[in-house]
C-alpha cells in the first residue's frame, strides 16, 4: 500500500521538477490549460455549487503533486448530479457542478 | 503461482505485476537482509525486439512493518525511466553490449531509489543503471559480468540491483492448474472417469528457462530493526514484516499527438505480494483484485479464507481416501488456526524451540522473518517443516520450496501446531508438485543478488 508520504526523488525523466500542492485553484488554473475540458471548467468555475477534496489515498508520490506540470484528466462520474473527479499532478479533486455538465454535455453531443 | 498472474485485473498489466517477494538474513552478509521483488513474469527470453522492461509510470515499492500493525513504517520506493540512444533504428542495441554505458545499447533504464520511514523521504540513490536483458552471445556476450556491474551501493552502506533475472520460484503449473494434479500422485487423482494417468510421474517445472525482473535491497539490519528490544530471537522487536506493492496513478488516456499514454491523479495499488501464493490460492476470484488494492491491514476480512481454504477441502475430494483425517477436520468445520498463525500473525513463541516470528494480534498477509535468526549453514528448501528455523515461512529465501510447504501446511502437517490430538495423514507430510531447487537450471547465486543469471534469448528460444 503506498505510504502517506512524498517523494522528492531527482531523477528527472520519472519526477519532473515539483511545484506547490494541488489545490482547487490550481486544479482550475490547471484545468483552463486543458483544452476543451479546461475551457469548460474554468468557464463554469463561478458556478460551481460546492466541492469536495477527497481524502488524499495514502500516496507516496514521485510524479508532480501539481495542475499544470502534466495532463489534466477529468471523469465526470455521474451526469445526472453533476460530479466529476478532476485528475492533475498526483491530486485528485472531486467536484459536483451540474451547469458545467450540462454544458459539456451539450458541447459533445 | 507465486503471483504470477493471479488475479483478473493485474494479469493484463505485467509490468506492474509482482510475482514473488523474498526476505532473508544475507547468508554472506548476516549483518544485512536482502530483500527482492519480482515483477513482469513469464518471460520468454527472446521476447525481443521490445525486450522487458521496468514501467517508467508505476511506482515499486518495498515495504517494512517493524510494529505489527500491518501498515509500511518504513518503504523502498523505486522508479524508472527508459532512454533511447537513437529512436531512429528498431534495434534493442546495435553491437555488442560489453558495458552499462556501451554506445552500442540504445534502449536503456535507470532508476531512482529512495527511502521513506514515517513520511521523511530520501533519495539514496538517483540515476541506477539497470543492466540489458540477456539476448545471447553477440549482444551480451559475458551477461553476468556485465549484470554484475549493476550492483550499485548508494546510500547508507546500501546495495541494490534492478534488472532481468532467471526465475527462481519453481513450480509445476501445467499439472497443479489442471485440476490439482499433483504428478508424482496422479494415479490416485480422481481423474473425473476420464482414467487420464495410471502412474506416478516426475513434476515438470513451467517456469524453467522463463525471466523476470527483479529489484533486489540488502540493508545493514540495524535500518530496518525498530527501537523495541530485539536481537535475540526471542525478542519481539526482532520480527519484521515485508511485502511489496506496484501503484499507478488512477487516471490514463492516449495522447495521440505524443502517442503514447499519459497519466494522472493519484497513485493506486494496483499490485500486493507478502506470502506466496496468498492471492493466488486463498482469495476467491471475484475479490482477488480487490486484495491487490488493499494494505496488509486490512486481511482480517480475508481471514475466513486461510481459517477454511478451499483447497484444504478440494484435496480429499480430488484424492479420495489419500487425506481422510484432513476431510474430517474440514468437515468439522475447525478453523485452521496453524494457517492463520502461519500466513497472517506469525508463529507465537512456544510452538517450535527456540522460534517465533510473531508481530501481534494484527491479521495481516505480510512475509514475517526474525532476524535474530542466523542464515543456516545447512539450508532445508523445507524450511521449518525441514527443521531449518531460518527458511520460510521465517522470511523467504530464493531457494525455498514454496509449493510444498504451502501444500503440505495446507494438507495438515501443521495442525498439530495448534492441536496436539490431530494427527495428519501419511500423505499430508509427502504431497508435493514433485520439484526442487535443482529443478531451476540457472541455478542461484551465492551473493547479492543471489538469483540466477537470466537465459538468454539466443539458448532458450521462446518457440
Amino acid at each position: 500500500m503506498p505510504s502517506s508520504h512524498t517523494d522528492s526523488s531527482p531523477e528527472p525523466a520519472v519526477s519532473p521538477e515539483r511545484p506547490p500542492r494541488v489545490s482547487r485553484r490550481s486544479v482550475l488554473r490547471g484545468a483552463a490549460g486543458a483544452g476543451a475540458v479546461g475551457l469548460a471548467v474554468a468557464g463554469g468555475a463561478a458556478a460551481v455549487t460546492g466541492f469536495t477534496r477527497q481524502d488524499q489515498p495514502a500516496a507516496p508520490d514521485a510524479a508532480p503533486a501539481v495542475a499544470g506540470a502534466g495532463p489534466v484528466l477529468v471523469y465526470l462520474r455521474d451526469t445526472a448530479t453533476g460530479e466529476m473527479d478532476v485528475f492533475a499532478g498526483t491530486g485528485q479533486t472531486r467536484l459536483r457542478n451540474p451547469a458545467l455538465v450540462r454544458e459539456l454535455l451539450r458541447a459533445i453531443n | 503461482m507465486s503471483s504470477h498472474r493471479e488475479a483478473p485485473e493485474i494479469s493484463k498489466d505485467p509490468v506492474a505485476d509482482s510475482t514473488d517477494v523474498y526476505a532473508f538474513v544475507s547468508p554472506d552478509q548476516p549483518d544485512t537482509v536482502t530483500l527482492i521483488a519480482n515483477y513482469i513474469p513469464l518471460q520468454g527470453p527472446a521476447g525481443g525486439p521490445n525486450f522487458y522492461s521496468f514501467g517508467p509510470d508505476v511506482l515499486y515499492e518495498i515495504h517494512i512493518d517493524v510494529n505489527g500493525d500491518g501498515r509500511p513504517d518504513i518503504t523502498y520506493q523505486f522508479r524508472f525511466s527508459t532512454r533511447l540512444r537513437d529512436p531512429d533504428t528498431f534495434l534493442y542495441n546495435t553491437g555488442p553490449v560489453t558495458s552499462l554505458d556501451s554506445p552500442n545499447w540504445n534502449s536503456r533504464q535507470f532508476y531512482s531509489v529512495t527511502r521513506v520511514e514515517y513520511g521523511k523521504s530520501e533519495v539514496l540513490g538517483s540515476v541506477l543503471a539497470c543492466p540489458p536483458c540477456n539476448i545471447g552471445p553477440l549482444s551480451t556476450p559475458d551477461y553476468a559480468t556485465l549484470a554484475s556491474a549493476a550492483v550499485h551501493a548508494v546510500t547508507g552502506g546500501i546495495k541494490v540491483f534492478a534488472g532481468q533475472r532467471a526465475e527462481g520460484f519453481y513450480v509445476d503449473l501445467g499439472a497443479v492448474f489442471d485440476l490439482a494434479d499433483l504428478r508424482p500422485f496422479e494415479q490416485l487423482h480422481a481423474q473425473y472417469g476420464l482414467d487420464a494417468f495410471t502412474k506416478a510421474a516426475s513434476g515438470v517445472n513451467a517456469t524453467a528457462h522463463l525471466n523476470v525482473h527483479s529489484i533486489a535491497i540488502q540493508v545493514p539490519m540495524s535500518q530496518v530493526l525498530p527501537r523495541a528490544r530485539h536481537g535475540q530471537p526471542g525478542d519481539r522487536g526482532s520480527v519484521i514484516g515485508i511485502w511489496t506493492t506496484a501503484s499507478r496513478q488512477k487516471a490514463r488516456v492516449w495522447d495521440s499527438g505524443d502517442d503514447r499514454y499519459v497519466y494522472s491523479g493519484p497513485w493506486q495499488q494496483v499490485s500486493r505480494l507478502g506470502n506466496p501464493l496468498f492471492n493466488e490460492l486463498l482469495v476467491g476470484l471475484g475479490s482477488k483484485d480487490l486484495w491487490n488494492t488493499l494494505p496488509p491491514a486490512d486481511d482480517k476480512r480475508f481471514a475466513d479464507r486461510v481459517a477454511h481454504p478451499e483447497l484444504a477441502a478440494l484435496l480429499p475430494a480430488l484424492y479420495p481416501g489419500v487425506f481422510p483425517n484432513l476431510e474430517a477436520l474440514v468437515k468439522s468445520g475447525t478453523a485452521r488456526a496453524d494457517l492463520e498463525a502461519i500466513l497472517l500473525t506469525g508463529i507465537p513463541s512456544g510452538i517450535i524451540t527456540g522460534f517465533q516470528n510473531y508481530t501481534g494480534p494484527t491479521q495481516s498477509d505480510v512475509l514475517r522473518l526474525n532476524t535474530a535468526i542466523p542464515p543456516s549453514k545447512v539450508p532445508s528448501q523445507l524450511g521449518l517443516l525441514g527443521g531449518d528455523l531460518a527458511g520460510y515461512p521465517n522470511g523467504r529465501r530464493v531457494f525455498d520450496d514454496v509449493v510444498t510447504i504451502e501444500l503440505r501446511a495446507i494438507a495438515g502437517v501443521t495442525v498439530p501446531l495448534v492441536d496436539k490430538s490431530f494427527t495428519p495423514d501419511g500423505a499430508a507430510s509427502a504431497v508435493t508438485d514433485g520439484l526442487t531447487a535443482a529443478s531451476v537450471p540457472s541455478g542461484y547465486l551465492d551473493s547479492f543478488p543471489y538469483l540466477g543469471v537470466p537465459y538468454s534469448g539466443f539458448t532458450t528460444p521462446s518457440s
